[in-house]
């Protein structure tokens, strides 16, 4: 198959092959051993789904649980005094660990090596290990939660048994970033240069270097809290150490690479629903590059800089400068959008709804992560006012973009799910699901944000010294948001059984997409193509698809 | 092109063109996570140290030296296993196969003596490394870069099987080349390790 990026090339290149036509559809897999012993990247991508949804209906409950907690700031009767520490820490060790970056994982092993044209992932055997190593890992991470191991925990074995568990689960994520990682830079289909890979699969290339720079680092300091707790306090730091050690991964910039698919996938749904080509692809590349590049800054944060050597103020400095600065490339993809939904038609699709619900919640998260560093704005408290930076402003931003990037990746599934479960997920459904998430990021997220001016502390431990029933009044309501967020989680779960298990035939291009991952069958074979796709532009089927247009005129 | 009829557990089915340097970029990730680990457990121990050494303490507990021969030792065998493995690729282009399992050979037999070498080191150390918290560091952050050393030899030496079963040879040697970059980038993080500890003290 070869598509040309000119018109004239265009009507000059051999039509494009369908990627069905004398295709041999394998026989069906004989039942578990198709999951067990597979390589193939989508049976791989589902089992990472899988866990992953599994996941965030516990990791739902625990934060709604958290927050009703918080509505009676000292009381402490729904968790009790000995677990709040433990589910404190599991909202955002399992948001971030066991939820977003495994459903990122799914999707790009699902849908990475079919947007560049390869029939696999590269490392498929890794793959698959890294797979099951993760499903291992996370299950032995909530049993150490179970026997109070988790931070905060009681259990010393319980503690050494969650330190195991979590090197386990990064180096289950580091392995699956490495395969995705080089699927992108050696699979890819003749003739896509870099500069002509899909968004999507640009964002997943970028994402993953990012996290194999991040989840090494902390696998290191897992390491050596492990030691510490084996070995009695050897290093030092004792059980109650290591959330202090990682806690950095949860704040600004670091968390701001858990959104950086969330770019990926609104650039690779607009113009397919805009019905145009991507306006200045190269620059969007750019973008999605220079905003992960922002977030390898978390040596800057204040945690770090209070024990640096050198000028505070450079510290300081570099700090407002990447908090600020991460939400530039931002602003310039939504520009590149503005102007490509303006060349086009804009039909308001589920996925797009999405796309846009997610892209709000990022820039809101943004906003709120910049207005934290600037050190003029603090608490409004009686006396003096201290910085945001360790209020439940820092919570609410890390709320914001998490919950971004969570909309982003559920819009994702929906878009992608002719490839993934080889049915269309349902479109009132999944509408009603991407508004109920819109309304419960919104409702969950900004009185976090209302609360940390009012100087409420990020841990729910601790007890605002002024505003407490106004803070109580708020987190009443952040309650009342992780509800229609955990209702939102539950709909979709039960929308995507229900899409999973249909027999309903979705065709192989349901959306007119633009990429090569919709010039294959719905689901795709072992294998993927049948033929080995040439592309000359980063829109092959946009331009396949005008082709046809113009021949029938 | 043949169609995908091939059973779903293999791994991949249609037959795809030569598809090189998936193992180069593969190995380069993988190095650069390992190396990682190692640099991230060194930066803290140099941390903890600089804390150590502003409050008049002494780095390690007072009694114990930290001998520096082995350390050198460490980074010159090393070195060596460098040459001997660009040796080894070199002569595994050019089909020349008793020279490249010579230099295989010899850089497994590198790989080996610096293990040795450590343990020479940490019998020399006479440290416990639950008596101070900097001994555990350092046995900490020299382990993970003996665990990186023994993964290097591991893919050295799968490596070295194929090119015995004369999977890699001539143009074909990429699988030896992934190795060789795990390999060159664990003797890089050794260098950090040899400087932060042994020879910085």
């Amino acid at each position: 198959m070869t598509v040309t990026e000119d018109a004239s090339a265009a009507a000059n290149a051999p039509a494009p092959a369908t990627a069905t036509s004398g295709h041999q559809a394998p026989a069906p897999a004989p039942g578990l051993a198709a999951i067990l012993g597979s390589g193939d990247h989508k049976v791989i991508g589902r089992l990472w789904l899988v866990a992953a949804m599994v996941h965030l209906l516990l990791v739902g409950v625990v934060n709604a649980l958290v927050a009703a907690e918080r509505a009676d700031t000292d009381s402490f009767e729904i968790l009790g005094r000995d677990w709040i520490v433990q589910a404190d820490t599991f909202r955002f060790i399992g948001v971030v660990f066991l939820v977003i970056l495994p459903l990122t994982i799914s999707i790009a092993t699902a849908i990475v090596p079919l947007q560049v044209g390869a029939s696999t992932v590269a490392f498929p055997r890794a793959a698959s290990a890294s797979a099951w190593t993760y499903l291992m890992g996370g299950g032995l991470l909530l049993g150490a939660y179970v026997i109070e191991g988790g931070p905060g925990g009681t259990d010393e074995d319980g503690v050494r048994l969650f330190v195991a568990a979590f090197v386990l689960v990064l180096l289950a994520l580091t392995v699956a970033w490495i395969c995705i990682m080089t699927t992108v830079m050696t699979l890819r289909a003749p003739g896509m240069g870099l500069a002509r890979i899909p968004l999507f699969a640009w964002s997943a290339l970028v994402a993953g270097g990012v996290w194999i720079l991040t989840l090494p680092v902390l696998a290191g300091l897992s390491v050596l809290s492990y030691l510490d707790v084996r070995y009695e306090e050897a290093l030092g730091g004792g059980p109650s150490a290591f959330y202090d050690h990682v806690s950095w991964a949860f704040g600004t910039p670091t968390v701001y690479a858990l959104a950086i698919p969330v770019l990926g996938f609104v650039g690779s749904v607009l113009p397919v629903f805009a019905r145009t080509r991507h306006h200045l692809h190269r620059i969007a590349l750019g973008l999605i590059g220079a905003f992960a590049a922002f977030t390898i800054g978390s040596w800057t944060a204040p945690g770090f800089s209070a024990e640096a050597e050198g000028p505070a103020w450079l510290y300081e400095g570099l700090w407002v400068v990447v908090s600020i600065a991460a939400i530039v490339p931002v602003l310039g993809l939504v520009g590149l959008w503005a102007l490509t939904a303006r060349k086009g038609r804009v039909k308001l699709a589920s996925p797009l709804i999405f796309g846009v619900a997610a892209l709000l919640m990022l820039l809101a998260g943004l906003t709120a992560g910049a207005l934290q560093a600037i050190e003029p704005i603090e608490t409004l408290v009686d006396g003096e006012g201290s910085s945001l930076f360790g209020t439940s402003w820092s919570t609410g931003t890390f709320a914001y973009v998490a919950l971004a990037t969570i909309i982003a990746l559920l819009g994702a599934i929906v878009y992608w799910s002719p490839k993934l479960l080889g049915a269309a997920f349902p479109e009132a459904g999944a509408r009603l699901v991407a508004l109920l998430a819109l309304l419960g990021t919104v409702v969950a997220s900004l009185p976090e944000l209302v609360a940390g001016l009012l100087g409420e502390p990020a841990a729910a431990t601790e007890v605002a010294a002024d505003n407490q029933s106004t803070i109580e009044t708020l987190n009443v309501v952040v309650a009342a948001g992780d509800g229609l967020l955990a209702l939102a989680a539950v709909l979709f779960v039960m929308l995507l059984v229900k899409t999973a298990t249909s027999d309903d035939d979705p065709g192989d291009d349901p959306w007119g997409g633009h990429t090569l991952e919709w010039a294959t069958a719905s689901p795709p074979p072992v294998g993927n193509f049948t033929e080995v796709p040439s592309v000359t532009s980063e829109a092959p089927l946009y331009d396949a698809h005008h082709r046809t247009e113009e021949a029938s005129a | 092109m043949a169609a995908a009829t091939a059973s779903p557990l293999a791994v991949t089915t249609p037959p795809e063109p030569r598809r090189p340097r998936v193992l180069y970029f593969g190995a380069a990730f993988a190095a650069a996570s390992s190396a990682l680990v190692v640099i991230s457990m060194l930066a803290v121990y140099l941390q903890r140290r600089a804390e150590n050494l502003a409050g008049g303490e002494t780095a390690l507990p007072e009694d114990v030296v930290l001998p520096l021969t082995p350390g050198n030792m460490g980074a010159l065998t090393l070195l060596m296993s460098a040459v001997t493995l660009a040796w080894a690729i070199y002569s595994l282009r050019n089909d020349d196969r008793p020279h490249a399992y010579m230099a295989i050979g010899l850089t497994l037999v590198f790989g080996a003596a610096f293990i040795v070498d450590t343990a020479y080191l940490y019998q020399q150390l006479l440290l416990s490394p639950t008596s101070d918290p900097m001994a555990g560091l350092l046995y900490a952050v020299t382990g993970a870069h003996l665990v990186m050393t023994v993964v290097a030899m591991l893919f050295v030496a799968v490596m070295g099987f194929q090119a015995l079963g004369g999977q890699l040879t001539g143009r074909d040697a990429e699988g030896m080349s992934a190795a060789a970059i795990y390999w060159y980038v664990m003797i890089a993080a050794y260098g950090a390790v040899w400087y932060g500890v042994y020879i910085t003290k």
